[in-house]
């Protein structure tokens, strides 16, 4: 991509980027559309059921068939819902989504943006998707849907403040907010020269933080099927509605994509002697591990209360990963400085 | 009379500024305060972009970080526990706006003359600098230290006075 990137601005460059752009968003629809599929199937084995398996051959088209059926569905507005909030919010709510995917870099030479502040860039806009499911919950008009939104907000934002102080070891040790840098920092050879080892508080830190901003169980309070009417998107249906779920599985690859490079080396091999497989492959591979653990995870683990959710983020997350910035400064001035 | 090459850069100036200018007068002339807000955060973003275009990426982030993001998501937070209706529109005073308007323009039109005769001096060869994440680092922690310190101290008090306020409204 650098050569791309480098070059002065002209329409034929435009044209270029704006097609890479394009095949981009039609690769995250294609890994949306078949995460969907996959996490059915995976929870369906673990529950000892088949999961779909009707639509094409082995329910392969299944999620075909479920956008498709959003997609022609009667889109409804409430009559007294805030008429242009309401249609500006699944917008709002995706576009950061889509955005945030721009600064990770998959191999050396394939990435979309070189930013020297890839990491706070990520951070920065995530935050604007909650804005959007707070107005998406105040728009409808609704007190089911506001209280959704309210608790989605309270999620996020409780969780967002770990997440972020739990990278800042990361940044400390490879000096840099650079998403390139940082795997750069991580190439040691081995798989203990990746930051997820040194890094252990961090990193446990950082996936709890994780799976609670993508909503997901043990943390999908804004959406528990079983308690709720159903959260911030009550109102919404057909393609609003698949917006909402879009940008929730966008995440999931951005997160998963966030945390290979951070912490798990992204494409660095881990052993020497693997440096033969290219790094692309790598970077899938631990990819499609953060994936299929999510969706471990969903399947294993009971929804945890609202007050114990809080609780956990600011009580017990927060001062661990404070710690965390403070052993690491700690470490890196007695051992490395000197 | 406008002697300007027509980049990207340029284009991307104008879209920014047409963002911001197009937030400003709907955050004044929207009617719901939800909007407002929504519309004082489009200005937030357009100016984190003019940062971006100074090359100052860290201020562009910080400033969607903070203000876009938390900001904007803190006073959504208060305003929705308000009424949903618009507020009542004001009786017109018809010799109260037109007086507003010839002052607006007349400030307007000073500012414009006065930037248009000003010959500005040429700027020396900007150099963003390789890294300023580190540059804003650096500073902060020598020369600018005892400010950085006082303002942590300052914004730990606030926090604590903050919490202190609650828990006293909480107990009763």
């Amino acid at each position: 991509m650098q050569p791309w990137l480098n070059q002065a601005l002209t329409w034929s460059n435009a044209l270029v980027l704006f097609l890479w752009v394009v095949v981009f968003l039609f690769i995250v629809l294609g890994f949306v559309t078949y995460a969907i599929y996959f996490e059915r199937k995976v929870i369906g084995w673990m529950q000892l059921r088949i999961g779909p398996n009707r639509v094409g051959p082995l329910g392969l088209l299944q999620t075909v068939a479920d956008i498709f059926k959003l997609l022609i569905k009667e889109d409804t507005i409430p009559r007294k819902a805030d008429r242009v909030l309401f249609i500006i919010a699944p917008a709002l709510a995706y576009i950061p989504a889509f955005s945030v995917l721009a600064v990770i870099p998959y191999t050396q030479k394939l990435y979309f943006a070189d930013l020297n502040v890839g990491l706070l860039y990520y951070v920065a806009l995530s935050g604007i998707s909650t804005l959007a499911i707070v107005l998406g919950g105040w728009a409808s008009n609704n007190k089911y849907a506001l209280l959704g939104g309210m608790r989605s907000a309270a999620q996020m934002i409780s969780y967002e403040v770990p997440l972020v102080i739990s990278v800042v070891g990361v940044i400390l040790l490879s000096g840099s907010l650079n998403l390139r840098d940082i795997v750069a920092a991580q190439d040691g050879g081995w798989f203990w020269d990746w930051n997820f080892l040194p890094q252990i508080i961090g990193f446990v830190i950082f996936i709890i933080a994780a799976i609670s901003e993508l909503n997901r169980t043990p943390f999908d309070l804004p959406e528990a099927e079983s308690e709720l009417v159903a959260g911030y998107h009550v109102e919404y249906s057909g393609f609003r509605f698949a917006f909402f779920m879009l940008s929730e599985y966008v995440y999931v690859y951005a997160i998963a994509a966030l945390t290979t490079v951070l912490f798990l080396g992204g494409w660095h091999a881990p052993a020497p002697f693997l440096d033969f497989v290219p790094g692309i492959v790598w970077f899938l591979l631990k990819f499609a591990f953060i994936v299929f653990f999510l969706f471990w995870i969903r399947a294993t683990m009971p929804r945890i209360r609202v007050d114990q959710l809080m609780g956990l983020g600011w009580k017990v997350l927060l001062p661990i990963s404070l710690l965390n910035v403070f052993l690491t400064a700690l470490y890196l001035e007695l051992f490395i400085k000197n | 009379m406008f002697n300007i090459d027509f980049t990207g850069e340029f284009a991307a100036f104008f879209v920014f500024s047409a963002i911001m200018i197009c937030g400003a007068v709907l955050m004044i002339s929207l009617e719901k305060v939800v909007h407002m807000v929504i519309s004082m955060a489009a200005v937030f973003l357009g100016l984190a972009g003019m940062f971006v275009l100074l090359e100052a990426e860290f201020v562009a982030f910080v400033q969607v970080l903070i203000y876009a993001g938390a900001v904007s998501i803190l006073m959504i937070f208060g305003i929705m526990m308000t009424k949903h209706q618009a507020a009542e529109r004001e009786p017109a005073k018809p010799l109260h706006e037109t007086l507003a308007a010839v002052g607006a323009l007349s400030l307007f039109g000073v500012l414009f003359y006065a930037i248009r005769i000003t010959t500005f001096p040429e700027a020396g060869n900007f150099n963003p600098g390789e890294d300023n994440t580190m540059a804003i680092g650096e500073l902060l922690y020598t020369g600018y230290v005892i400010p950085f310190e006082l303002l942590s101290v300052l914004l730990t008090v606030a926090f604590i006075g903050a919490i202190v306020l609650a828990k006293k409204e909480a107990d009763e």
